[in-house]
């Protein structure tokens, strides 16, 4: 155990640390699973000190919490994730081309690392590659080899043009039967709250519009 | 820390005189732990079998609207309600083997049946083979609006899919709040209950629709279309891993001409449709190659082989639709060979 | 240093993004805030609840956070706020996640609910935790004692607190650190020893 690091917790717990200490313990202190523990502790002996009857001491309130977070979205986040999807969206004729995509190395990442902490975060699995333009594909096959080599194409960029069609609404009806009942839920509920014809984003490439 | 009024006071003589406090907290009855999948299992369970209403809202794309589901298991036979509570007044009903969607903005009610066989549909089940492309994990066990809940993750080994988080009630197996997560992590949707009531009768009153009709235009499918008339068997020549048919059948949609070959994918968990049908192109208008559309965080990918127009809709991400869809060949059978999978 | 510097750093990086240290926060303010809550509630596990809840609403709402106020009394005041609210509602008829009682459902007793705790080393635990700190603080010796106890009980300043003992503000800072990890040592036989699976988040 650092002796001068944890004084400066205990002063800091107090409220009694420079600024600048503060600033660097405070980022420690939000990584560090010992040092957080310390903390919890010297926020039990006040507690027990200040006789506060009835309170659990042990409580997993902290942990619950954390728990919650993980799942929130970071406030500094970009509020949109990915394209922007509102709904129901009309269909967009690509001719010739096609999608333009650009190839991406399979990389899971499943929850982002907040703190590197105990079981709450431990399911973290990271394998981080960066993201190359283009990655060597090999086979896949039919089996259950888990993905290790195949390369997934990333999402267009493209903003999709927009064209009515109830074909869509078809389609997404008779699926849903086959959807688990969870994803049946989200399916069903996006489609319901779509938004009514109309609101249609404008397509740079005005060829590709029309049905 | 608040400090009281006059601090520099005496040195206090400290008797310490710890009262302990005994909190009398009752335990609960103890389950014995149940796995993740078990957890699962008993959600889908409950989803499909117990009778409910209840209100929630779901979340995507920055957006929320409230929706309400009633949910109905009656003598075998299976209704449904679900409705949206602001803006766009669809609906969208399932007694039996008719399901209705009620577009009121665009005045057309479409109305499907399905043959009596396909009416209740089972769900993926998690067995070892979906282990291999998900992890599942209790992550928590945590109070969500003062009921007692289970988090149960299932997160995706690869790209292909996507991945839950579910808040499971201890006591129902229902799941008060669920997020759909993409393969970074990201949650893309999310659904909370705001009520949730689990009842012993619910009437055939609560399944009739609230919108008006008339003027509307209404497309129905023809139940009588015999199941072999799609000409060619049709399979995947390659699918992303974890992914096999398990149900192909021939039906016809409401509004569209022909035959529909109906095909679906699984890898136990997520689900991805493929309709193939005869591309009819008016003149007059381009032939579509390719097209992509997503509903909420599912995704569509249409394309065309052989002229016949494939759709693949799933909710999965939309690299795997594509995937699927492009993969498709017709099978060199004689029409009226069974393809179907076990 | 200002008051509040400690809690300003760690909000600041919560707003960057870092949940992590928004879980110091939780742990340094839990159980003021049960207390708080209990002022509403008399259910203990019903206050931990609701001060769940004010912690969660908190981090939401921390990006309008200017710091006008200290954190504690901002949150001092969500908590407040959400007691109140729990009450009322709870006053009305449960709808939510209510079930019917007519036959074939499940009966369901919201009180008995409301009462569980997580096991049954709950309870044994926090009268473990408070007997051994209260041991470990009438062993200390007595400058060390004083220190902790001024700083906790009293809730004075390192400051006040050399003037109250005499002693410059290092030695006031040195005593209570011996203290705690005086203290500490046996605390942390209680949450690492036998079953003591106290809940750490850390």
């Amino acid at each position: 155990m650092n002796e001068e690091l944890d004084s400066q917790l205990s002063a800091m717990f107090d409220d009694e640390l420079p600024s600048q200490e503060c600033e660097l313990l405070a980022r420690r202190l939000s990584r560090d699973g010992e040092l957080k523990s310390r903390w919890g502790r010297y926020a039990i002996m006040g507690a027990v000190i200040r006789a506060e009857r009835g309170v659990r001491l042990n409580a997993p309130l902290a942990g619950r919490v954390s728990a919650v977070l993980l799942a929130e979205p970071s406030l500094a986040a970009p509020r949109s994730v990915g394209l922007r999807r509102t709904g129901l969206r009309w269909w967009q004729p690509i001719v010739a081309t096609g999608l333009a995509a650009s190839v991406a190395a399979g990389c899971v990442l499943w929850l982002r690392a907040q703190s590197p902490g105990p079981a709450l975060t431990a399911e973290v699995t990271a394998r981080p590659a960066p993201l190359p333009d283009v990655v060597a594909v090999t086979a896949a096959t039919g089996t259950n080899t888990p993905a290790g080599s195949y390369v997934v194409p990333a999402r267009s960029k493209k903003p999709l043009a927009l064209v009515p069609t109830t074909e869509l609404a078809n389609y997404v009806v008779a699926h849903s039967m086959f959807s688990s009942p969870v994803a049946r839920r989200n399916l069903l509920s996006a489609f319901m709250s779509s938004e009514p014809a109309g609101a249609a984003e404008e397509l740079p490439d005005a060829k590709a519009a029309g049905r | 820390m608040p400090r009281p009024p006059g601090a520099s006071r005496p040195l206090l003589s400290l008797a310490l005189t710890w009262a302990v406090s005994g909190a009398a907290l009752a335990e609960g009855a103890g389950k014995g732990p149940l796995s993740p999948a078990q957890w699962l299992e008993r959600m889908n369970v409950a989803l499909t079998t117990r009778n409910y209403d209840g209100v929630f809202s779901h979340w995507h794309g920055g957006r929320v609207e409230t929706l309400r589901i009633i949910h109905r298991l009656q003598d075998g036979t299976v209704s449904e309600r679900l409705a949206s509570l602001d803006g766009s007044g669809r609906e969208f009903i399932r007694t039996g083997a008719s399901l209705a969607c009620y577009l009121p903005d665009k005045r057309t009610v479409l109305v499907e049946e399905r043959p009596e066989q396909q009416s209740l549909v089972g769900f993926p089940t998690v067995d070892a083979d979906t282990a291999q492309l998900y992890e599942l994990r209790e992550v928590a066990r945590t109070r969500l609006n003062r009921r007692d809940t289970h988090v149960i993750t299932v997160a995706p080994r690869d790209e292909f899919r996507y991945g839950y988080r579910l808040w499971i009630d201890d006591s129902t197996a229902m799941p008060l709040k669920s997020q759909l997560c993409d393969p970074h992590g990201q949650v893309i949707e999310q659904i909370v209950f705001a009520s949730l009531k689990l009842a012993a009768h619910i009437p055939d009153s609560a399944f009739k629709p609230e919108v008006a009709t008339a003027g509307f235009q209404w497309l129905r499918n023809d139940p009588a279309m015999p199941p072999a008339a799609a000409a060619l068997a049709w399979g995947a020549m390659q699918l992303p891993p974890g992914f096999k048919m398990t149900a192909h059948s021939a039906q016809t949609l409401p509004g569209s001409p022909g035959p529909v070959d109906h095909l679906v994918f699984t890898d136990g968990f997520a689900s991805v449709s493929v309709f193939v049908e005869r591309q009819t192109a008016a003149p007059n208008q381009p032939a579509v190659t390719e097209s992509a559309a997503a509903v909420g965080s599912s995704s569509a990918f249409s394309t065309v082989i052989d002229g016949h127009k494939i759709t693949a809709v799933g909710e999965v991400p939309p690299a795997t639709v594509r995937f699927i869809a492009t993969q498709l060949k017709a099978q060199d059978q004689p029409a009226g060979a069974d393809s179907r999978p076990h | 240093m200002g008051a509040d510097t400690s809690d300003l750093s760690l909000v600041h990086r919560v707003q960057r993004g870092d949940k992590g240290a928004f879980d110091a926060l939780v742990l340094k303010y839990q159980h003021k805030l049960v207390k708080l809550v209990m002022r509403y509630v008399r259910n203990p596990a019903e206050a931990e609840d609701i001060a769940q809840e004010a912690f969660i609403k908190a981090y939401r709402a921390l990006p309008q956070f200017r710091g006008d106020s200290a954190f504690y009394t901002w949150l001092y005041r969500i908590a407040i706020n959400t007691a109140k609210n729990a009450v009322v509602s709870r006053d009305r008829s449960p709808v939510e996640y209510g079930l019917d009682r007519t036959s074939g459902d499940e009966s369901y007793d919201m009180q008995n609910r409301l009462k569980d705790s997580e096991t049954p080393e709950g309870l044994v635990l926090t009268d473990e935790i408070r007997s051994t700190v209260n041991a470990a603080i009438d062993a200390l010796p007595e400058d060390l004692r004083t220190a902790i106890v001024l700083r906790e009980l009293e809730g004075l300043s390192y400051e006040e607190i050399a003037a109250a003992m005499d002693c410059p503000v290092g030695t006031v800072r040195s005593r209570i650190f011996r203290a705690r990890e005086t203290i500490d040592r046996r605390l942390r036989e209680v949450f690492e020893g036998g079953l003591g699976r106290a809940e750490e988040l850390g």
